[in-house]
């Protein structure tokens, strides 16, 4: 049968690599550019003449981010995909099953799926001259696989015209009032910040708390914009697990909104970025993940998403607090985190009403 | 082309639709330059037929050719597709592809043959010419009357001058008048142009009126083959009689036969004893006479049966009157001449000769 | 015509087979490849990521029943009350339309194609704007004409149904005015000698005479509204309504996948939508051939003397609700910074528009689903009508089976359809995933049963003799072909093509799946930029596909006038 032949190739490909995963090397001679330095060949990346990338970052910003890139090497022509998490990695396991390969550098916002995309000897390793620059818990081990492009943190968003400052919740608590019922939005459960506010919440305030927050019957959407667009135009009043930003971006527009750090700590996990085995654009992928880790892209992608880098020396996006002024829950092991997210989709999907 | 004296013979022609026999074990052939009618009523299988040897029928059983030549053979296997069968046909619907003019109607069919063009204008000309349609030549063919259109069809049928053309019932959308027209101009033209033709009406007065043989079809099979007059005057059977135009049936039985020219003696119901003709060997089991209602005569004919009766009804038609008239055969229907019109409740002689009092097979 | 398959053979006609049996073969793969794998997905119990599964069971199908049961109610609440909206509108203006001297006729039955043009999805994110709680301009309205609370909420099971009504609902007023145009008004007229009023002739003869076409009409709807996706989709998910298409994305798009789940779904929404048009043919079948063979009739319409005027309101008051309002609506929006009904605090400008046209891909999103409309619509109608021809004019073997095979792809809902596609051709050694190439396919895969449908109504009332005259006047089969089939199917080839046009150019359901990051479509990046993006820059890139198709539209309008005119 063709297709038995087709799973064991696949199963063979998604072994063999794992077991040659080796402690990366950085190149002799890195190659000084303007504001990074390179291991990749321009020459060939510039060949190669087009980048894509999959990313769960929404639209508007991916193309600002991928337009620094073009302008700093006209010669790439860069295109993106734009899904959630959940739904991005399912089509790059569909994509990798068939061996069709059109994706260089993947980012998701799920280090579960990271980890199991690692382990599925997805990620080519490449040793950046830029990762010395981040932090070891922020990079895979041996590093090369992946590494954190950015982190985001959830908290509480109101729009203060809707929901005076006294009455708006401080705590993670106060959202289980049933005054806000079918007045609070959240994220959909293919999100990794989602999924990331479920898994570090759920042990710290106790087991039935989000089976009280089921109660109030919070409505799931796609994206950040949804969420804060629906506070801004009234439709809803909070948002849980807010994207801290999101509410950047917004408040920079001029949006009446307001957010809220609980005490308890906001929930943060990493939008992680790695060049995927196979490629189409191999040199390219390296050119822009050392453009990308560097300063410089990283100040890119502060300035398109508004974004945190997990870089010490690159500035919180304008009008943000920085990270070492937030009480940030990260979880210890993404490889429990990875292995809750079943249960976690499920029970999500069961909270937004999405299955009973 | 064979030299044989038919252009299309067809035998044991039976054509299934699914469970459905429309036709079955059909056997006639027609001579060439002959002009041969299938007859019948709907659903007689007299269409299908025709459809049959044009090729847009596939037959279950049977042999069809044309010119000597095995056009279908269930057994051989062959079929000859319609497009080279070299028959031509005027559909009932007419068929005329609005999409065209009348010219490029009639000229398809030639320019399928890739006639040189002088060649062809010569032949539409001609043909258009023959259909008094030379002045529209250059209409669309969507914006012609019923009978415009009718021309145009036949026109187009004959362009390419086929030998063999077939006609499945031309003029059954026309109205009465242009109908009784065209029926003249139709016979003129196959004179003229001597091609062989098979044409299918329900209509028997068409069918009379243009044929040189008429077929009659009933439930998918041949009744009688004949001339118009032996059609009309001496009917095989019951349904014919009844089909082709209109008679009185008499029920009784055979009595002995009484000269050497098929003449017997028939014992009606009711016991009266007619003298009749017996067309065909007797087989026993004959139960009914037919005599056409145009040859009963009012009054007393020498030789001939009479009996008396009594005007019930009289109605006038313009060319002919007819009357029901009670008498000891029961109710007769009498056609006469408009002419020494009798009153209703008038007591008269009736008589018709033996030989117009027709034995039917049983 | 009726030339029989050994026919062909021993006279040496070959080109009817060698023409024919590929076409065929073609279509059964493309037809039949996406539902093997649905099935044997809708099996898979093991890892869903494996292909082939490792592990079969019915656990997908009693995990439907055991979890999905709200989704499961929720879809027939929804589709049976979209359904009955519909035929009620679609009855009432094919009635008025076709019946009565309401006040220009012509022109208002040429203005109900529009919804149709607007698209579910264009339309769900319009009654998104006009009708939310809260931030709806009839609400904004409403408080500030001094109202309390809200007048409407779109985001309901109702406002659900309502959108699919408006906007899917268009078919059932074209089924329906074709079943009254074919009936013969000395019907209603003889009522009217008797001394039947008007609403009594229409309710006691009209209505009883077109019922056949009415229910196979409602029969048709269901099983749209069954597979409906944009508007459960701009609405549903805000209105926490899932329906089994918008559950199916969920499942489909999460991680792990649930794949089975989704197939289970998929094929049992197969299973019903199919036997719902089958009943839908069977009535066709048993009911309107003899309006089709029957003689024309010549309209004739009754006078409703004052009445007319407020007929003409009533079909005034759906364009204005399906068309008018909403595009004025996205109008609005999109030319402002945030969506307001007041112009008093609206800050206009024309960011939205600078943005949607700066996003390089949308602009080649648009460019590609204009292509593909193109390509899909040119080829498409070629091979269709071949089809058409094999089922309803060749005597082949089997090709009442060709007719059910065609069908298949309208009762796979197309987000279902596209998932098993994606399956399929990934597994198919032809490097097309990822290409405009299998977005084709894709789309001439599920474009088989309108485009099929539209052009059998115009074969079928094409007099069968007009061919059989060209082979007896001695024209081979491509001859014929090519001088007599197809110029008198072009009106119909026409109608066919815009038709396969519009819909692939606003095709969401199997785009979803098969787009790549270098093969994007405008729908999908619509919805993305719904999801992502904010409801201005989505109004902008909606009134921009809006206007490009009615553009593109206009330009073929006037290449194609010429042509047009002779034969309408």
């Amino acid at each position: 049968m063709r297709f038995t032949t087709t799973a064991a190739a696949a199963l063979l490909l998604i072994a063999l690599p794992s077991w040659c995963q080796a402690q990366g090397k950085l190149c002799d001679n890195p190659r000084p550019m303007q504001g990074f330095k390179t291991c990749a060949d321009v020459d060939k990346a510039e060949a190669e003449g087009a980048f894509t990338l999959y990313s769960t970052d929404p639209e508007a910003g991916q193309v600002k981010l991928l337009a620094a890139f073009n302008k700093a090497f006209p010669k790439i022509k860069t295109s993106y995909v734009r899904l959630q998490a959940g739904a991005l990695y399912a089509k790059v396991l569909s994509e990798r099953q068939a061996k069709s390969y059109l994706v260089d550098v993947i980012q998701l916002s799920d280090m579960g799926m990271i980890l199991d995309f690692q382990k599925r000897g997805g990620f080519r390793q490449y040793v950046s001259p830029e990762m010395a620059a981040f932090k070891p818990e922020y990079k895979s081990q041996p590093e090369g696989y992946w590494t954190w492009g950015s982190i985001i943190m959830g908290g509480i968003a109101y729009n203060p015209n809707n929901v005076s400052a006294a009455e708006a919740p401080k705590t993670w608590q106060d959202l289980l009032d049933p005054k806000w019922t079918d007045a609070v939005n959240v994220k959909v459960s293919n999100s990794g910040l989602q999924h990331g506010v479920y898994y570090m919440l759920k042990p710290i305030l106790g087991d039935d708390y989000f089976k009280k927050f089921a109660a109030i019957k919070p409505r799931a959407f796609d994206s950040y914009v949804q969420q804060y667009g629906r506070l801004v135009d009234g439709q809803d009043k909070i948002i849980m697990g807010a994207q801290y930003s999101g509410y950047i971006e917004f408040k920079a527009k001029g949006a009446p909104l307001a957010f809220v750090f609980p005490e308890t700590g906001v929930p943060a996990v990493s939008e992680t970025y790695g060049i995927v085995a196979d490629g189409p654009h191999p040199n390219a992928a390296e050119l822009f993940m050392d453009w990308f880790l560097s300063p410089i892209g990283q100040q890119a992608l502060s300035e398109a998403l508004l974004l945190h880098s997990p870089r010490a020396d690159v500035p919180a996006p304008a009008g943000g607090v920085a990270l070492k002024d937030m009480k940030l829950l990260v979880p210890a092991d993404w490889h429990e985190f990875e292995k809750s997210r079943p249960e976690f989709a499920k029970e999500w999907d069961r909270i937004v009403g999405a299955r009973r | 082309m064979s030299d044989s004296a038919s252009r299309i013979v067809v035998s044991d022609l039976s054509i299934r639709y699914g469970e459905v026999t429309a036709v079955n074990g059909v056997s006639f052939e027609v001579g060439r330059g002959e002009h041969v009618t299938l007859l019948g009523p709907s659903g007689c299988g007299k269409t299908t037929t025709l459809r049959a040897i044009a090729g847009l029928e596939q037959p279950a059983i049977g042999t069809i050719s044309i010119d000597g030549e095995v056009m279908y053979d269930a057994i051989e296997r062959r079929n000859v597709p319609t497009e080279h069968r070299g028959v031509s046909m005027v559909f009932q619907s007419y068929a005329v592809w609005p999409h065209m003019t009348v010219l490029g109607n009639v000229a398809y069919g030639l320019r399928v043959r890739k006639l040189a063009s002088s060649e062809l204008s010569a032949k539409v000309e001609r043909a258009l010419d023959l259909v008094q349609m030379r002045h529209l030549a250059d209409r669309p063919a969507s914006k012609l009357s019923g009978g415009q259109q009718q021309r145009v069809a036949l026109a187009r049928a004959i362009a390419f001058s086929p030998t063999v053309v077939l006609f499945d019932e031309p003029l059954s959308n026309l109205d009465a008048k242009l109908r009784a027209e065209m029926r003249l101009e139709l016979r003129e033209l196959q004179r003229q142009l001597g091609i062989t033709s098979v044409y299918v009406t329900h209509d028997q007065e068409e069918a009379l009126a243009i044929s040189d043989r008429v077929i009659v079809m009933n439930v998918g099979v041949i009744e009688q083959i004949g001339t118009p007059e032996q059609i009309y005057n001496r009917p095989r059977n019951r349904f014919v009689a009844d089909f082709v135009g209109s008679a009185n049936l008499i029920r009784g039985r055979v009595g002995k036969p009484l000269a050497n020219g098929g003449t017997i003696e028939f014992m009606a119901d009711g016991g009266h004893v007619l003298r009749a003709t017996a067309p065909h060997a007797l087989r026993g089991g004959e139960t009914e006479v037919a005599v056409r209602t145009a040859y009963i005569e009012i009054g007393k004919t020498a030789d001939a049966n009479q009996l008396p009766g009594t005007v019930r009804r009289r109605m006038f038609h313009g060319d002919f009157v007819q009357y029901v008239i009670d008498c000891p055969l029961g109710q007769l229907i009498v056609r006469r001449p408009p002419t020494n019109l009798v009153a209703e409740g008038e007591d008269i002689e009736l008589s018709f000769s033996p030989e117009h009092c027709i034995l039917l097979e049983g | 015509m009726t030339a029989p398959v050994k026919g062909w053979l021993r006279s040496g006609n070959h080109w009817q087979g060698a023409i024919t049996l590929p076409v065929l073969l073609v279509v059964a793969f493309l037809v039949l490849l996406p539902v093997v794998f649905l099935l044997e997905e809708s099996l898979n119990t093991g890892d869903p990521m494996a292909f082939p599964p490792q592990q079969y069971g019915l656990a997908n199908y009693a995990a439907m029943l055991e979890e999905d049961l709200q989704v499961i109610v929720n879809t027939v609440v929804i589709a049976v009350t979209a359904t009955m909206m519909a035929v009620v509108i679609g009855f009432t203006l094919a009635w008025i339309l076709t019946r009565t001297n309401v006040p220009g006729r012509d022109r208002l039955e040429r203005l109900m194609q529009l919804p149709y043009y607007m698209t579910p999805l264009v339309g769900a994110l319009a009654w998104a704007v006009l009708a939310s709680p809260k931030s709806g301009f009839f609400n904004q309205v409403w408080r500030w004409a001094g109202g309390e609370g809200d007048l409407f909420n779109i985001y309901s099971m109702f406002g659900i149904a309502w959108i699919m009504a408006l906007f899917e609902g268009t078919v059932a007023f074209v089924m329906i005015s074709a079943a009254m145009k074919s009936m013969d008004p000395a019907l209603e007229e003889s009522a009217r000698v008797i001394g039947a009023s008007k609403l009594r002739t229409a309710l006691t003869v009209t209505l009883p005479l077109v019922m056949p076409g009415v229910l196979g009409a409602t029969l048709f709807v269901f099983a749209e509204m069954l597979g409906s996706f944009a508007a459960a989709l701009v609405i549903g998910i805000p209105a926490r309504v899932y329906v089994i298409t918008t559950a199916i994305w969920d499942s489909t798009l999460s991680y792990p996948p649930a794949y089975g789940r989704a197939s289970a779904m998929g094929l049992a929404l197969f299973v019903v939508m199919f036997a719902m048009l089958s009943g839908y043919r069977w009535m066709v079948a048993r009911g309107s051939f003899a309006t089709i063979t029957g003689k024309a009739f010549r309209p004739r319409t009754m006078d409703m003397g004052r009445l007319a005027w407020p007929l003409f309101a009533v079909c005034a008051l759906y364009i204005v609700l399906a068309v008018a309002l909403p595009l004025a609506a996205l109008l609005l929006t999109s030319l402002e910074r945030f969506a307001t009904a007041l112009l008093s605090q609206a800050q206009f400008t024309l960011a939205n528009y600078e943005m949607a046209l700066a996003l390089g891909p949308v602009r080649t999103a648009l460019a590609n689903s204009l292509l593909l409309g193109l390509g899909v619509a040119t080829v498409g109608v070629l091979v269709m009508a071949l089809l058409v021809w094999i089922i309803y004019r060749s005597e082949m073997v089997g090709r009442g089976a060709v007719e059910y095979l065609v069908m298949f792809p309208q009762a796979v809902p197309r987000l279902v359809f596209g998932l098993a596609l994606l399956w399929a051709w990934l597994n198919m050694p032809i490097p097309i995933y990822g290409t405009l190439w299998l977005l084709a396919l894709a789309y001439f895969t599920v474009m088989l049963p309108i485009g099929v449908r539209t052009l059998a109504g115009v074969v079928l009332q094409v007099d069968k003799s007009l061919e059989e005259c060209a082979r007896v006047c001695g024209a081979g089969w491509l001859y014929q072909l090519r001088t007599i089939s197809l110029p008198l199917l072009k009106p119909g080839v026409i109608a066919a093509w815009l038709l396969i046009f519009m819909a692939s150019v606003r095709e969401l359901g199997v785009s979803v799946f098969l787009m790549g990051p270098n093969a994007k479509v405008i729908a999908p990046s619509i919805v993305g930029a719904f999801a992502s993006s904010g409801i201005e820059l989505t109004a902008a890139m909606a009134l921009i596909q809006t206007f490009t198709v009615v553009v593109a539209l206009m330009i073929l309008f006037r290449l194609t006038r010429g042509m047009t005119r002779e034969l309408t």
